[in-house]
């Protein structure tokens, strides 16, 4: 997950803020759980305490008694940690437990029991209850002090804290996990929204769909319009860039012709410098038409009968000077269609086929064949064919291929191009013939190619 | 003999009609699809040549509506666009032959008279051998209802075959005919293009002899 990350942001904020809430929740909840535990264990001793009381008269010498003593054992054993003690101004009474040891003097009410945590004898923590009690209306008051030692007390709430976090943690942990998915459930729309636009940049007539949440519906109609206002843009530049091509062509001719002139009339010198003017204005058009031509086919739709544009195409070439004196043999599945526009598979099947004628020594086959979920389509002859060296360079990207012959050296330029356009593999080999075989290869409707 | 030019830009007319002139032809110039049609219906012609973007009408209707008159003179269109399903639809359309702009005017020349070499020399003989009609004129062959138009090796096999007068004849003799010297492989070619002329004529018209070579039937289906 990258730093500068939407995801990550959320899921940080989400888990910190979840552990803080939680956090805040373990001090209350233990809070809470120690003053329970705490009141209970001051009412056990105020019971105890006042059973104290009961017995608590004031004798003759004016000190505290207390008759019968609490029962509980734990009062007879020395440091036993249950202590009890009434004390007043003349002396005072205590259990056995206590030994030479007397409880801590705090503050204590006439009317109510007073709950305190003190350090008590033998260095033990206590819960104590203290109160004055004055024994027969008698003015001199008597301080009753009960304790308990409440290690084991703290020890349960201890225990209890340990368990509450754990618990705690673990809930953590799945909060933590739920917020992720709700952060994936919630950005999902997004990701769909990244691909949809990566399928408006290669093809500028897609459209984001509109089976988005209604929260981003804005966006997606903001950005369509954009496209659609890029996609007008585009088509105008490229059917003004095609009209001005075509439209040079025919004064281009007309100046071709005045070149003859000029060299029948003995300036060769011009007539030369004509040819070149004409030749690389002819290459520049025919490198905008084939750029055009590409960029049209790009994200465009259709299919076409493979045999139907293979035979017009044979019957054109086969009129050429250099197509009368070539064998063509077609072996097409039949039905099969390329996932391609007509105009499109012309181009590149008609530069494939007419290259082929011109190299050919006697024959030219054109295959076509659907073989593992691919649609193939080969151009074969039985003349030189090319090296591995010169196929490398021929099938690299933005290499012109110059070809023997008329034309402008784009043939294959064209058929990269547009094979790019239409995201068809295009590869150069050895043929069975024994020239060159050119073959064209897409990945079936059926089976869509894996996404980058 | 006579050639029609049919191009609208004035500069490249007057320059391939004297380039035709100089050629031995006798020029009519017209610079719109209806006089085009017009002019193409009426006169004789030994050839036309016709440029596609016209005003008024198309190159191509005016290509087809000669067709369907039965005007059978040689036709090589010119083109601009230069696009392979535009040189089909001429070719579809009855064009003998296309060049696109620009053009060398001795190429267009060289190709006007190969056109007419190819128009006139075999006169208007037909020949027929069973179902089979072969016009050595325009290179077009019939069998029944199916019509089909030949390119130059395969009108040169089946027009072999026709002479050979029901006699198979071997697939190296063929080769040999069509190429002169020959090797082996060769035959293959011979293979390739009775399967297209099978496919244009029916399976039944030239028949295999294993180990001996092809028959002329002239039979359809």
């Amino acid at each position: 997950m990258r730093r500068n990350s939407l995801r990550l942001r959320l899921l940080a904020g989400a888990a910190v803020t979840v552990f803080l809430a939680l956090a805040l929740a373990w001090a209350g909840i233990s809070w809470l759980f120690l003053q329970h535990v705490e009141r209970r264990e001051a009412d056990a001793l105020v019971q105890i305490a006042e059973q104290v009381v009961a017995g608590l008269t004031v004798g003759a010498d004016g000190r505290p008694v207390v008759e019968p003593r609490p029962a509980d054992p734990r009062f007879q054993q020395i440091a036993g940690g249950s202590y009890w003690q009434a004390t007043n101004a003349r002396g005072s009474v205590q259990s056995q437990s206590l030994w030479d040891q007397s409880l801590p003097r705090t503050g204590a009410s006439l009317n109510r029991w007073t709950r305190a945590t003190v350090m008590g004898p033998y260095g033990k923590q206590l819960t104590m209850v203290s109160r004055q009690i004055r024994p027969d209306e008698r003015p001199l008051g008597v301080t009753v002090r009960v304790a308990n030692d409440n290690s084991e007390v703290r020890s349960a709430v201890r225990d209890f804290d340990r368990v509450l976090a754990l618990s705690l943690a673990l809930l953590w942990l799945v909060l933590s996990i739920a917020a992720y998915v709700q952060v994936s459930l919630g950005l999902r729309p997004l990701d769909r929204l990244r691909r949809d636009l990566e399928r408006l940049r290669r093809s500028p007539s897609a459209r984001l769909s509109e089976h988005h949440p209604h929260e981003i519906h804005p966006l997606i109609e903001a950005i369509n319009a954009m496209a659609t206002a890029r996609e007008g843009d585009l088509v105008r530049a490229r059917r003004r860039a095609a009209d001005l091509a075509h439209g040079l062509k025919t004064p281009l001719a007309v100046v071709a012709a005045q070149s003859r002139r000029v060299r029948e009339a003995g300036a060769d010198n011009a007539a030369e410098s004509l040819d070149r003017a004409v030749e690389a204005v002819g290459a520049a058009l025919e490198a905008e038409l084939a750029r055009s031509r590409a960029a049209a086919a790009r994200g465009a739709s259709g299919d076409s009968d493979a045999i139907e544009v293979v035979e017009g195409l044979v019957s054109v070439i086969e009129r050429t000077e250099e197509g009368e004196a070539i064998a063509f043999s077609i072996d097409i599945a039949p039905g099969l269609r390329a996932p391609v526009d007509g105009t499109d598979l012309a181009e590149m099947l008609g530069a494939l086929i007419e290259n082929a004628t011109r190299h050919a020594r006697r024959q030219v086959r054109i295959e076509g064949r659907r073989e593992a979920g691919a649609i193939i389509l080969r151009v074969e002859d039985d003349g030189p064919g090319m090296d591995a060296s010169a196929i490398e360079v021929a099938t690299q990207r933005g290499v012109r291929i110059d070809e023997r012959g008329s034309g402008h050296g784009l043939g294959l330029s064209i058929v990269r191009d547009l094979a790019d356009a239409t995201e068809a593999m295009f590869g150069l080999g050895a043929s069975a013939l024994g020239g060159l075989s050119a073959e064209l290869r897409w990945a079936s409707p059926d089976h869509p190619p894996k996404r980058r | 003999m006579r050639a029609l030019l049919v191009e609208d830009d004035p500069d490249l007319s007057e320059d391939v009609a004297r380039s035709l002139a100089a050629a031995g032809f006798v020029v009519d110039r017209c610079s719109n699809g209806e006089d085009a049609w017009f002019q193409g219906d009426v006169e004789d012609y030994a050839i036309a040549i016709l440029d596609l973007g016209l005003p008024r009408l198309d190159g191509l209707s005016v290509l087809r509506r000669w067709r369907a008159a039965s005007r059978t003179m040689p036709v090589l269109i010119l083109t601009a666009r230069g696009e392979w399903t535009e040189k089909v639809e001429g070719i579809d359309a009855g064009a003998d032959d296309y060049m696109s702009k620009p053009f060398a005017t001795g190429e267009l020349i060289a190709r006007v008279r190969a056109l007419v070499r190819r128009a006139s020399g075999h006169a208007s003989a037909m020949l027929t051998v069973g179902d089979l009609v072969i016009d050595t004129a325009r290179m077009n062959a019939s069998i029944r209802d199916r019509q089909a138009q030949l390119s130059q090796l395969e009108f040169r096999l089946i027009n072999y075959l026709a002479h050979q007068q029901d006699r198979i004849v071997p697939a190296g003799e063929i080769a040999e005919h069509l190429y002169g010297a020959t090797d082996g492989s060769d035959t293959n070619a011979v293979e390739a293009i009775v399967t297209r002329l099978r496919r244009k004529l029916g399976s039944s018209a030239i028949e295999t002899r294993r180990g001996l070579g092809y028959l002329l039937t002239g039979k359809a289906g």
